[in-house]
């Protein structure tokens, strides 16, 4: 069972401080002599402070806070996991600055890395706390909402990209005005799916987004799932009866 | 009504074990058709012919076979799936040779089994049913998870419907969901509320024919049990129609789908 605990010195509070896997339970240490500032107890001290600060390095991202690729691909199997063992859907939100390379060029990376970590902030507030928000690469991020389906999933991307859109970064005196793409997808339990293959499904649809024109949100429609059960036009005309109410036999 | 627990499962076997229980899913597609009357009457019609027979209620997150019998239940399924109850403390033996299994009213997370759920559940169902000669589950209506898994379960579907063209249409929509699960589902067809033998055989003609020509499925007839006055009675006295009124022709009608329901395992299937 592991220990849940907020880690101190986080400012993103809830997003990357809630981890839920590699952590490390906190031991007392005592000198076993009884000594007062024993040199060794410190020394186990020092190396477990050590060993936290960088198993917590091993799944965040250290300009932002929030969590990495490697942890995005751990907590995603798990959660597809969940999905296969409950049937509850996994959703996935793969998010991509706008012309995030402009901030960069015109301002200076200081700027962009401030940018970065901006836009985690701001999203970190307007998720769930069962959300985990990662940072994928440059300017690039993954969402897992667990246990959601495609319309809370596409409800939540977009309250993002207005959340963004609605709040410009200032810094050292500029207002620089920020949006973002967003590709949406579930997972339902599909066998032969893994989290790879499920981040290339909502990536298309963040490629779709930035084709359209950006600051915008494209997800898969889902009609066409439902049709291969559905009652048909017409099969629904064979089974109503004719004129008269009675069940008289067909025809011709 | 007084219910005592059915001791008489849990102890020691005095007739001999019947085998592997002959398992009907009956379900309808639209509600309001009266599935669980039918259910109940047709259990109490199979137990009258020497059978031992345990009726499940399926429709695990509204359960209404109790209301339908006027029983007060201790123990449900919720309580054996989420507390870890033994499952034979849930059942309640309301004749000498019928049991039933209850399931909970009002808990949402139950109408939709989650996958581990339904391992246990069918473990549980197919060690209990050990001791009948026929297992009947009572489904939710709709066309859920619950339904479809409860149908592919069993070994075979028991489809009630009413000659009214939504109920026709919600059943044709079951049956066709049960034809994807699995590629050619045993379907039985009971034809409820009719006016006459003739209606229903007329229903039971136009469903085949669509199911032939869109799913190339032929479900069988079953049969079927009239509008009657002491249907509703038996509903609104909680005591099925079979015992209120004896002499009744939905009372017989229900007889003579025991009788037909009855042969089936002897069929040599």
């Amino acid at each position: 069972m592991p220990v849940r605990h907020t880690l101190v010195g986080n400012d993103l509070g809830g997003i990357a401080g809630m981890l839920s896997c590699c952590e490390l339970p906190q031991i007392e240490c005592v000198c076993p002599l009884g000594h007062q500032g024993c040199p060794l107890v410190e020394e186990v001290e020092r190396l477990q402070a050590e060993c936290r600060r960088l198993a917590e390095l091993s799944h965040t991202d250290p300009l932002t806070g929030v969590f990495n690729y490697r942890h995005l691909i751990v907590s995603l199997e798990q959660e597809m996991e969940r999905t296969r063992r409950t049937e509850l859907p996994t959703a996935l939100i793969m998010i991509d600055l706008d012309h995030f390379k402009l901030v960069n060029d015109r301002y200076g990376h200081t700027v962009g890395d401030a940018a970065l970590r901006w836009v985690c902030q701001l999203w970190g507030r307007n998720v769930r706390r069962l959300d985990t928000l990662c940072r994928y690469g440059g300017e690039e991020f993954a969402l897992i909402l667990p246990g959601s389906r495609m319309a809370a999933a596409v409800q939540t991307a977009r309250r993002l990209q207005k959340t963004l859109a609605a709040s410009p970064l200032h810094y050292e005196g500029y207002e620089i005005p920020l949006t973002a793409s967003f590709g949406v997808d579930v997972y339902r339990g599909e066998m032969g799916v893994g989290a790879i293959e499920l981040i290339k499904r909502a990536d298309e649809f963040l490629r779709l987004a930035k084709v359209q024109g950006r600051n915008r949100c494209c997800y898969r429609q889902q009609r066409a799932q439902s049709l291969a059960t559905e009652v048909s036009a017409a099969e629904r005309a064979a089974l109503f009866p004719p004129a008269g109410g009675t069940y008289a036999r067909e025809t011709g | 009504m007084h219910v005592k627990p059915a001791s008489w499962v849990t102890g020691p076997a005095d007739a001999p074990e019947p085998g592997p229980p002959y398992i009907y899913a009956i379900s309808s597609g639209k509600g309001g058709v009266g599935k669980t009357s039918i259910t109940v009457n047709l259990a109490y019609a199979l137990a009258g012919q020497g059978s031992r027979v345990l009726v499940v209620d399926g429709d695990l997150g509204l359960a209404n076979i109790d209301v339908l019998l006027g029983l007060t239940v201790a123990t449900t399924i919720s309580d054996v799936l989420e507390r870890g109850q033994e499952a034979r403390v849930a059942l309640v033996q309301v004749e000498p040779n019928l049991a039933i299994l209850p399931a909970a009213s009002g808990v949402p997370e139950m109408v939709n089994l989650a996958p581990q759920d339904r391992e246990v559940l069918e473990e549980l169902l197919l060690a209990l049913g050990q001791g009948f000669h026929y297992v009947l589950i009572d489904t939710a209506a709709g066309i859920g998870h619950s339904v479809l898994w409860f149908n592919a379960l069993a070994d075979c579907s028991l489809v009630v419907l009413t000659p009214d063209p939504t109920s026709l249409t919600d059943a044709y929509a079951l049956i066709k969901v049960l034809c994807q699960r699995q590629p050619q589902p045993h379907v039985m067809i009971v034809v409820n509320q009719v006016a006459s033998e003739q209606e229903a055989q007329q229903v039971y003609d136009h469903l085949k024919r669509v199911t032939e020509r869109f799913l190339g499925v032929t479900p069988l007839y079953a049969g079927a049990v009239p509008k009657a006055p002491e249907v509703i009675q038996g509903v609104r006295q909680q005591t099925p129609f079979l015992k209120s009124a004896p002499g009744g022709k939905a009372t017989q009608a229900v007889r003579a789908l025991a009788g037909k329901l009855g042969r089936q395992p002897g069929d040599g299937r």
